[in-house]
């Protein structure tokens, strides 16, 4: 897990570093890049923080490198920065996905309002994305029999119906549900079903 | 053929009768010398005879006693003396030594002494046996050379009493025996047992070894051989003569029947050189389409050609003897027609030629023209009149046309509003000019120097004459130049076409067409105001364009400006940095700001509006000021842009800002059409360099879609427009701009993909 960074990519030097100036001013961690190329060649999915890619750049541009990512499974929010008269690339861009744009010159404000906006969202999809795999990883330490015995839980049966469908005693239900309970870490039922969806969806 | 036979056979002969004359002459000296040996044998063997009978007399008085020892040496010696051939004579004992010896010369042989040679004793021993003399075999003698003996036996019944001996010397014999004339003609060699030479009488003279005799020499017989080889005689004039004769006479023969076959052949020459001729003359009279009619003195008609009898109409027969009037004169005219004729025969020949009207046998009548020439005889005596009659009708017909086409050509050239004339290459005198010409240069213009006549309107002769005056006939008509240019007398303005043409004469000659243009060269120049006019919008609506773009370039140092003046501020507000971080900040912001000052003075110095201004440019300025303009765009577009400018181009005359914004138009219509390129091929290509020596070519290409050949011609007219939001007025002014600058703007198909744009601007001569 990296700490999280605004990543910039600009082909414009001054640009670049301007904004690297202007953020860490407001005490943000800046990482820069020339191209989209330079960006890919250092990318990995441990990226946090947030990307802020000028939209017109020569060799790849700023939707090429969104549309890399994207196949890349790459969460990391994007901003475009856009100039006079590409507000419908920026448009395109949105629907593909993006966080946000915006129009050069831009107020320093807006542009600080919009990165952390997009890091906390990054913080948030992390937290998320971490309590997932935690589940998961209680899910994995379950026995072929408790699984059985969760999944109809989940889909609502008694442990009656429990104990008639699998040809088990109600007894041994309870033992089962009471080890599942503990090895998932929940409290009562309605928690342990909310994982298990969570774990599924 | 036969004089070659004949020659061939006449010297064989004389060859066989020369070798036969020969082969007599050697069979008859071969005879005579077989006469003359047999002669000399005859004589040499009296004399051998001589010699034995004497020795027989001295051996049979010695057998009978009788001989004393005195008489012996007495008649030896008379013997000797009187036979100088002989060397000595001996009496020999039966006990082989000898008892008396008589010697021509000083005594070598003293009586008593015993047989010297070994073939003296042979020959003795010989002798018992026999009742008869024998010879030795030669032998050499010390004294007197080869020499032989005779020995004659002296018996007393049968007792061997001893022998007679004489010696012969071989030189002796063949100087004293032999006659002197003998000597004089033959050589005479003797030769003994085995060949070996004896002796030879002197060699006096070359012998002559085809004449050669040989026969045995018996007695003495023992091998000795007689040799006779005649010398060669001086050859007689008297005995070479007849040869000599037929020598100089065979030549003789020879070169006259060889002059007479050359005489031949020249005559078989002339022969078929003549017949040929006769041939060819015949032809010619039979071709000829001129009508020969021969009179006499008096008027009669002593020959017509085959031309005149298809002329006149009538079969020779009835011409030839006919007296005037002849039946073609022609009814009307009948007393001129005598006239004529008394006035000929008066040898009275007009030199032109009469012309007259005849009639032809079914009716029709003909104009002729006749020409007499007198006719000599082989005697060159004159023997009468050779008319040539010519049909002159046609002739009449055609020149009349000709003269009405001629007058039609008049009418029509005379008729052009362009002046035409038409000038000879060696001396450029006029030769023809036509009424609009004259309007302009004077009625007097024919014959006089088209340079001087044209001084006010015509180019420069240097360009064209040189090569016309090269050209052969067939090579006409051949466009040589063409001009416009303005005339100094009446203002007007003319396009001048120089063609080589052949003339009526056959000779080359030049002929110039110029026609009127004024009215379409102020046409030209009123569009051009137009254009100019319109080119002033164009370039505003241009600036419109880029003024978008130039918004979007200005963001960028504006917005750099911007930032690192907020990251100032915060880091103030926040009392939280170090002096020389602020520092380095706010020195790239005012970096920025000069960035964004270049870019507005780019803008100024484009929209600075001026008139055209032609003047000395250089290309490669254009380029790098419209590259500078144009990269933002470019940049924008993932365009790559390479620039190739060849070294040393020299400057064009051009006005710089109308330049600029041809190949602004060009860069940027290249940068719009490689939209749809795949970004690594974006590539726009600018390329400056000479086209000849008097114009520079730019080409711009790109990868874009290109350009249908159909649509290629419509790219430049107005209005026509690929793209979606264009006006249809780029190209168009582009070309205007060029044509104005009297270059050329076109588009190829790029090899490759894409299209090139070209443009052409004269190189500056000022």
């Amino acid at each position: 897990m990296t700490e999280p960074k605004v990543h910039i990519v600009d082909d414009d030097e001054a640009m670049r570093d301007s904004l690297k100036w202007l953020l860490e001013s407001h005490g943000l961690e800046v990482e820069l890049y020339a191209s989209g190329d330079a960006f890919l060649a250092a990318f990995n999915s441990n990226f946090r923080g947030c990307l802020v890619l000028d939209v017109r750049m020569p060799g790849m541009n700023g939707l090429d490198l969104h549309s890399q990512l994207q196949a890349r499974h790459s969460t990391l929010p994007v901003i475009f920065i856009t100039g006079h008269g590409d507000v419908p690339m920026a448009v395109s861009a949105l629907k593909k996905g993006a966080v946000d744009f915006i129009e050069k010159p831009f107020n320093d404000l807006d542009m600080l309002r919009l990165i952390q906006s997009c890091l906390s969202q990054d913080s948030a999809a992390a937290a998320a994305r971490a309590e997932s795999e935690s589940v998961a990883q209680r899910l994995q330490r379950l026995t072929q029999r408790e699984r059985e015995v969760l999944a109809l839980i989940v889909a609502g049966k008694l442990n009656k119906q429990i104990a008639d469908e699998l040809g088990i005693s109600i007894k041994t239900v309870e033992v089962h549900r009471s080890r599942v309970m503990e090895k998932m870490g929940a409290n009562s039922v309605a928690e342990l079903v909310q994982l298990a969806l969570r774990s599924h969806g | 053929m036969m004089p070659n036979a004949a020659v061939g056979v006449f010297i064989v002969s004389m060859i066989v009768l020369v070798w036969l004359l020969q082969t007599r002459e050697f069979d008859q000296q071969m005879a005579a010398l077989a006469r003359d040996v047999q002669w000399a044998e005859q004589t040499l063997r009296l004399h051998l005879q001589g010699d034995r009978e004497f020795l027989q007399e001295l051996a049979h008085e010695a057998s009978d006693g009788q001989l004393a020892s005195a008489r012996f040496k007495d008649r030896s010696a008379q013997y000797l003396a009187i036979n100088p051939h002989l060397s000595r004579i001996d009496w020999i004992d039966a006990d082989k030594s000898i008892r008396e010896a008589v010697t021509a010369a000083s005594a070598v042989h003293e009586a008593g002494g015993p047989l010297a040679h070994p073939e003296q004793l042979e020959g003795f021993l010989a002798l018992h046996g026999l009742d008869r003399p024998v010879y030795t075999k030669a032998y050499s003698s010390s004294h007197f050379g080869p020499s032989f003996e005779i020995l004659v036996p002296v018996r007393r019944g049968p007792d061997f009493m001893g022998a007679m001996v004489a010696e012969y010397t071989v030189s002796g014999i063949l100087g004293y025996l032999v006659p002197a004339w003998f000597s004089e003609k033959y050589h005479l060699a003797l030769s003994g047992e085995g060949g070996q030479l004896l002796a030879q009488n002197a060699v006096a003279h070359p012998r002559n070894e085809d004449l050669d005799y040989s026969l045995d020499f018996d007695p003495p017989g023992n091998g000795v051989q007689m040799h006779v080889t005649a010398y060669r005689t001086d050859t007689s004039f008297a005995k070479e003569l007849p040869i000599l004769l037929i020598a100089g006479l065979s030549l003789l023969v020879v070169w006259s029947l060889w002059s007479l076959r050359n005489n031949l052949a020249r005559r078989i020459r002339a022969e078929d050189a003549l017949r040929a001729e006769s041939h060819f003359r015949k032809a010619m009279e039979e071709s000829m389409p001129t009508g020969m009619c021969a009179i006499d003195m008096h008027g009669h008609i002593t020959y017509v050609n085959a031309a005149f009898c298809n002329m006149v109409g009538y079969a020779p027969q009835e011409l030839i003897g006919a007296a005037a009037p002849y039946p073609y004169w022609s009814p009307e005219d009948q007393a001129q027609h005598a006239r004529t004729l008394q006035r000929t025969l008066a040898g009275e020949v007009p030199r032109g030629g009469i012309e007259s009207r005849l009639r032809r046998k079914s009716g029709g009548l003909f104009d002729a023209r006749i020409y007499e020439a007198p006719l000599v005889d082989a005697s060159g005596r004159q023997a009468g009149w050779m008319a040539s009659v010519h049909d002159i009708t046609e002739q009449r017909r055609a020149r009349a046309e000709l003269e009405a086409s001629h007058q039609r050509f008049m009418t029509v050239l005379d008729g052009l509003d362009a002046a035409i004339y038409v000038a000879s290459l060696d001396a450029d005198e006029i030769l023809f000019a036509n009424k609009a010409f004259k309007n302009i240069y004077g009625y007097d213009a024919v014959g006089r120097n088209c340079w001087q006549v044209t001084s006010a309107c015509h180019p420069d002769p240097a360009r064209f004459i040189a090569a016309a005056r090269q050209l052969a006939p067939h090579q006409t008509p051949l466009e040589l130049h063409e001009a416009e240019l303005q005339n100094g007398l009446n203002g007007h303005w003319y396009q001048l076409r120089e063609r080589a043409i052949q003339w009526v004469d056959g000779r080359v000659v030049r002929m110039e067409i110029a026609t009127d243009i004024t009215d379409r060269m102020k046409m030209q120049e009123l569009n051009s105001q137009q254009l100019e006019r319109l080119q002033q919008t164009s370039r505003l609506i241009t600036m419109g364009e880029m003024a978008s773009s130039l918004a979007h370039e200005l963001n960028q140092p504006l917005s750099a400006i911007a930032n690192y003046n907020m990251g100032c501020v915060n880091r103030l507000q926040a009392k939280d940095f170090r002096p020389e971080e602020l520092l380095a900040a706010m020195q790239k912001a005012s970096v920025q700001a000069e960035r964004a000052g270049k870019i507005i003075r780019r803008v100024r110095d484009f929209v600075k509006k001026s008139e055209p201004n032609r003047g000395p440019v250089q290309i490669a300025e254009i380029i790098e000021e419209v590259i500078g303009f144009a990269e933002i765009e470019a940049r924008k577009a993932g365009v790559r842009v390479s620039i190739s400018i060849s070294p040393e181009l020299p400057a064009a005359f051009a006005d710089k800002l109308m330049i600029e914004q041809v190949v602004l138009n060009l860069v940027k219509n290249g940068i719009e059409a490689m939209h749809d390129t795949p970004r690594k091929a974006r590539e726009l290509a600018i390329r400056a360099r000479a086209n000849g020596k008097d114009f520079i070519e730019v080409n711009v290409a790109d990868r874009g879609h290109g350009v249908l050949v159909e649509t290629a011609e419509k790219l430049f007219t107005p209005f026509y427009t690929t793209k979606p939001e264009g006006m249809g007025m780029g190209l168009n002014i582009c070309r205007s701009i060029i044509e104005f600058h009297h270059g050329r703007l076109w588009t190829v198909a790029n090899p490759g993909g894409g299209s090139v744009f070209s443009f052409t601007l004269p190189v500056n001569s000022l």
